[in-house]
């Protein structure tokens, strides 16, 4: 099994690079992320000890480009109909859609490594709270996580990339925004305070400030992974429906 | 040993396979025939485990393909139809990863791939990308990953097409010899091409099995009628 998890996500993380487009990704991510930070982000006027004006604009960054890594996962074995020759192997489907999506995140860690001259060049010229960077860049890593599984998730139901992507972005985003805090205020008189707390704890975004302001808890790497898991188990799923 | 027993398979309302029966031993060559859309690609794709049969089941050399799915495709290599590759791959990292699949080790691997390659004449192409080969090679090469692992049974979607008229003499001798102590299982329209190689036919139309028989007995069949006449004769009628 392990064998064939290697091979497998061998096989896709190479094919960013075989095919270029791992080039295109990386530069565009590394052109939005300083050009955010510097221009957008007030880099050089803000109190900067914590990277905030680069890593406040690295959820949508990464919403926008993550999709573009993930659409070719399984759509692109539907259209060059190599699907028909990969679930005909000896492979249980678990280990194709873990092989699969472990080559995506990877793939998205290494985008964020391209950030790190960002983090050693500051660091001499202001003095960084190194913690709370570190906690935001497991912020990143928690999202990229997510991101790649919902977006692995969602090329399996596609063979059209471009579809895929684009249908990525729109799930992203709705996932990112996901704020059901009107409810709270609409149902004031009858919720009570677990109801407010459930409620509070599916917004995406505070799970990912609370990350970033170095307030990591078991609660939100809990609620990263139970988006994580699902999705992953979907795309399995997707993957058994379509031999019916 | 391949055993199907009362297979069928319906996409909305139209039955592709119903209720299909058939064993296949060692050593038997066997040409899935009928006309398009008879549900030979069909049976090929339940025998395989991309599709999964509504009714009735698959057995491969004792292991069920539903229960045992794992296990079962262990002994088949299958090439789909339009011989489906990864273009970006160079022949050499297609062959590696086929076999990588198949838990090779590294150094069976190489020899394996060194045989194959020699095999279907893809010596002189290994450094190159798919997406820069012509189609007798591309088809050559998804028959070469197939082969690699040496499985007890080949199941080959028009094995010959694309190829030039000796590329296609080489893979019908290929296929006869590898079929001695093998199973293979072809799907075709040639009928040169099962008169050639194959020692069994499965006759399909209309998703049924409609005749299971050998070349010389459907020649017998029909005496006055060559080959294709008698093709033509038997899935009009039934």
């Amino acid at each position: 099994m392990l064998q064939n998890f290697k091979t497998i996500f061998y096989k896709d993380f190479a094919a960013f690079f075989r095919s270029g487009n791992a080039y295109i990704i990386l530069g565009i991510y590394a052109i939005l992320s300083f050009a955010s930070a510097f221009y957008f982000g007030g880099y050089f006027i803000l109190d900067n000890s914590s990277l905030i004006s680069f890593f406040h604009f690295q959820p949508d960054i990464l919403m926008i480009l993550l999709p573009a890594v993930t659409m070719r996962s399984w759509a692109d074995e539907y259209r060059l109909g190599t699907i028909e020759y990969l679930l005909t192997q000896p492979v249980s489907y678990g280990t194709a859609v873990c092989a699969k999506y472990c080559a995506t995140f990877l793939f998205g860690m290494l985008t964020l490594t391209l950030s790190l001259p960002l983090w050693i060049i500051s660091s001499f010229f202001i003095e960084l709270d190194n913690i709370n960077i570190l906690s935001s860049y497991i912020g990143c890593i928690l999202i990229t996580g997510c991101f790649c599984a919902l977006g692995c998730a969602i090329s399996a139901f596609n063979k059209n990339t471009v579809i895929a992507y684009i249908i990525t972005i729109f799930v992203l985003w709705g996932v990112y925004s996901l704020n059901l805090d009107f409810l709270l205020t609409s149902t004031q008189q009858f919720s009570d305070e677990v109801f407010a707390k459930v409620i509070r704890s599916l917004n995406f975004s505070k799970h990912y400030q609370d990350v970033v302001s170095g307030q990591i808890g078991l609660d939100n790497i809990i609620y990263f992974f139970s988006l994580i898991f699902p999705a992953l188990w979907i795309n399995i799923v997707v993957l058994e429906y379509k031999k019916k | 040993m391949i055993v199907a027993k009362n297979l069928s398979k319906s996409f909305q309302d139209i039955k592709a396979v119903d209720d299909v029966n058939f064993c296949i031993k060692k050593g038997e060559v066997v040409a899935l025939l009928g006309p398009n859309g008879a549900g030979k690609t069909t049976v090929m794709r339940l025998l395989t485990g991309y599709l999964q049969q509504d009714s009735g089941e698959i057995s491969i050399y004792g292991f069920n393909i539903t229960e045992n799915r794992e296990e079962a495709l262990r002994k088949v290599g299958y090439v789909p139809e339009n011989a489906p590759l990864y273009p970006e791959m160079s022949v050499f990292e297609y062959l590696h990863f086929t076999g990588a699949l198949r838990g090779l080790s590294h150094d069976d691997l190489n020899i394996s791939l060194a045989e194959v390659a020699s095999q279907m004449q893809l010596s002189e192409v290994l450094n190159q990308r798919i997406d820069t080969l012509s189609k007798g090679f591309r088809h050559r090469t998804a028959v070469a990953g197939a082969l690699i692992y040496k499985p007890r049974i080949l199941i080959l979607d028009e094995p010959t097409e694309g190829l030039d008229p000796n590329q296609k003499q080489d893979m019908r001798t290929f296929i006869k010899r590898y079929g001695e102590k093998n199973i293979v299982i072809v799907s075709t329209h040639i009928l040169e091409e099962v008169e050639s190689i194959a020692s069994r036919i499965l006759l399909m139309s209309r998703g049924k099995l409609i005749s299971d028989t050998t070349p010389a007995s459907l020649k017998n069949l029909y005496p006055n009628k060559n080959m294709a006449e008698a093709f033509r004769l038997m899935t009009s009628e039934k």
